[in-house]
């Protein structure tokens, strides 16, 4: 019974972080239709900030965070500014994009080997890892707890963007048709770079308690396939479904971890891939079953 | 009395010479109208004579080709957001409402440009008063609506960022006849009340020459000639290439 609700928290909380990774990369997704496979150099780049921000800044953890955020969401803007958007000006055609976000999720992970080194670094430890005792009925460590609150706290914050403010009601109309919505006064370059700066932020925020959680390392970036798993088990572009799907995730993968063997840990979560798109292609939150990649 | 025949002598929306091109398909061969203030203009013409295409190259949806737009007498602007901004909005071909956001959140998107809060309220109160239908189902989402409400959901998002020109691409298209009346009526309203403006491209020729002060006949991408709607109605060669099915 323990490890069952310990197995339980810990994949709450890494399901949590996967939701963090899932919701931006969904978010572009509805917006542009292409998957953005250098949405895990955001993360990466959220880390190594945080990293550098912390052994060479020293400064505290909120500051780190904060340029992590910030420079991560700045990264995606850019990113989106210099190598699609020349694309989605010239063709309707989303496949060129998904390609050159393959280039450019190369391109971000080699920066990364090319200056800092593809070694492991550890975080120095912000995070607190003690043990914490849930209800008398878990043992569980503050991290999980932390990362799991920060998950939902963003996830509200996200939420409450999208369907309180002008911008975010436009980013929702935008998910519905793009180009209508520019057809309506709202500047769709503007709004697509909000998009790109909140998934990058978001992901910076997943690759701090990534990085806290393992350690930081150019290809820590390969872990949003995960995230790609989770979101398209939720129904590519739903915001609900990239979070469900990654909870579904999470816990899969601890449950697995806990009662059968780690090594399972990744075959479930491409046996679920499978399962998914033979039983229920478009996502459990899905529109439509289109393409999907 | 002399100053308004003097204001009617510069045209509000003026497109001279357009041409858009679809890669190798010249879609519009310098196509040129005027359209006057408070006036109703319409092009009429066949599937595929470029009708849409002029709308979305006024829009800055399509990329112009050649020629010169201008509202009022200024160059208008090549990105859409800035055309709504400068003073012109569209009610799409086949309507394209936000189908899972509500009534309300369709109309804010289209007062998207307006930065005054009241402003916005006015407006709302403005499209309510037009198409009171659309304010009993405020909450409702856009997508549970019929197609003539929807029609009326397109036009009222429109009017939500205070065009001085409305544009209407097929307003009838795909509605029921009865449904097809009663939109035309609320728009010689808004023409009359609004003192609006309206630019419509219509494939139901009758009932456009019958809603429109002037009209002009559109064939694969050229302008083939224009006149008042009245005498067009009349005309034996219109009669034949667009009234004779008895379509509308």
């Amino acid at each position: 019974m323990d490890t069952l609700f310990q197995q339980i928290i810990n994949g709450l909380s890494i399901g949590s972080v996967y939701a963090l990774i899932a919701v931006g990369y969904s978010l572009v997704y509805s917006i542009l239709l292409f998957s953005n496979f250098a949405h895990g150099g955001f993360l990466v780049i959220g880390g190594y900030i945080c990293y550098y921000c912390l052994v060479k800044a020293n400064v505290n953890i909120w500051i780190a965070s904060l340029g992590a955020l910030v420079g991560a969401g700045i990264a995606a803007v850019l990113v989106e500014r210099f190598a699609y958007r020349p694309i989605r000006e010239r063709t309707s055609l989303t496949l060129y994009m998904l390609i050159a976000s393959m280039g450019m999720s190369i391109v971000i992970e080699n920066l990364f080997v090319v200056t800092v080194g593809g070694r492991y670094k550890a975080l120095p430890e912000v995070i607190p890892m003690t043990p914490v005792s849930v209800f008398g009925l878990a043992t569980t460590s503050a991290f999980d707890i932390l990362s799991l609150v920060t998950a939902v706290v963003f996830l509200i914050a996200l939420q409450l963007f999208l369907s309180k403010t002008k911008w975010g009601l436009a980013i929702r109309a935008a998910s519905y048709n793009l180009r209508i919505t520019g057809l309506m006064g709202v500047n769709v370059n503007r709004l697509i770079a909000i998009v790109f700066f909140v998934a990058g932020m978001l992901a910076a925020v997943g690759g701090i308690f990534l990085s806290a959680r393992y350690t930081l390392f150019p290809q820590l970036g390969g872990i949003t396939t995960k995230a790609f798993v989770a979101a398209v088990i939720g129904g590519l572009g739903s915001l609900p479904g990239a979070v469900v799907g990654s909870l579904i995730l999470g816990l899969a993968e601890m449950l697995t971890t806990g009662f059968l063997s780690s090594q399972f840990r990744d075959l479930i979560v491409f046996f679920l891939l499978i399962a998914t798109l033979i039983v229920r292609p478009s996502g459990l939150f899905g529109r439509s079953v289109g393409e999907k990649v | 009395m002399m100053d308004a025949a003097a204001e009617m002598k510069r045209p509000l929306l003026s497109v001279k010479n357009l041409s858009v091109s679809y890669g190798a398909i010249q879609a519009l061969k310098g196509a040129s109208l005027d359209v006057y203030p408070g006036e109703i203009v319409a092009v009429i013409g066949a599937n595929g004579a470029g009708k849409s295409t002029m709308m979305n190259a006024i829009m800055g949806d399509v990329k112009r080709g050649g020629g010169e737009i201008s509202l009022d007498g200024n160059p208008l602007p090549a990105r859409s957001f800035q055309v709504v901004s400068a003073g012109i909005s569209l009610s799409p071909e086949g309507r394209k409402v936000f189908a899972p956001l509500t009534v309300m959140e369709n109309l804010e998107i289209g007062a998207f440009p307006l930065k005054d809060k009241g402003e916005i309220d006015e407006q709302t109160q403005r499209v309510f008063n037009l198409f009171p239908r659309l304010e009993e189902r405020r909450n409702q989402y856009a997508g549970t609506l019929s197609g003539g409400e929807q029609q009326m959901l397109a036009i009222g998002r429109a009017l939500m960022a205070r065009p001085r020109v409305l544009l209407l691409d097929e307003p009838s298209l795909g509605l029921a006849p009865i449904v097809i009346t009663e939109i035309f009526k609320e728009l010689a309203a808004i023409n009359k009340t609004m003192g609006m403006t309206i630019l419509l491209v219509e494939q139901n020729a009758r009932k456009a020459l019958l809603l429109s002060n002037r009209a002009y006949v559109l064939q694969t991408g050229v302008i083939i000639s224009g006149g008042n709607s009245r005498d067009m109605l009349n005309d034996p060669e219109i009669i034949a290439a667009y009234l004779g099915g008895g379509a509308g």
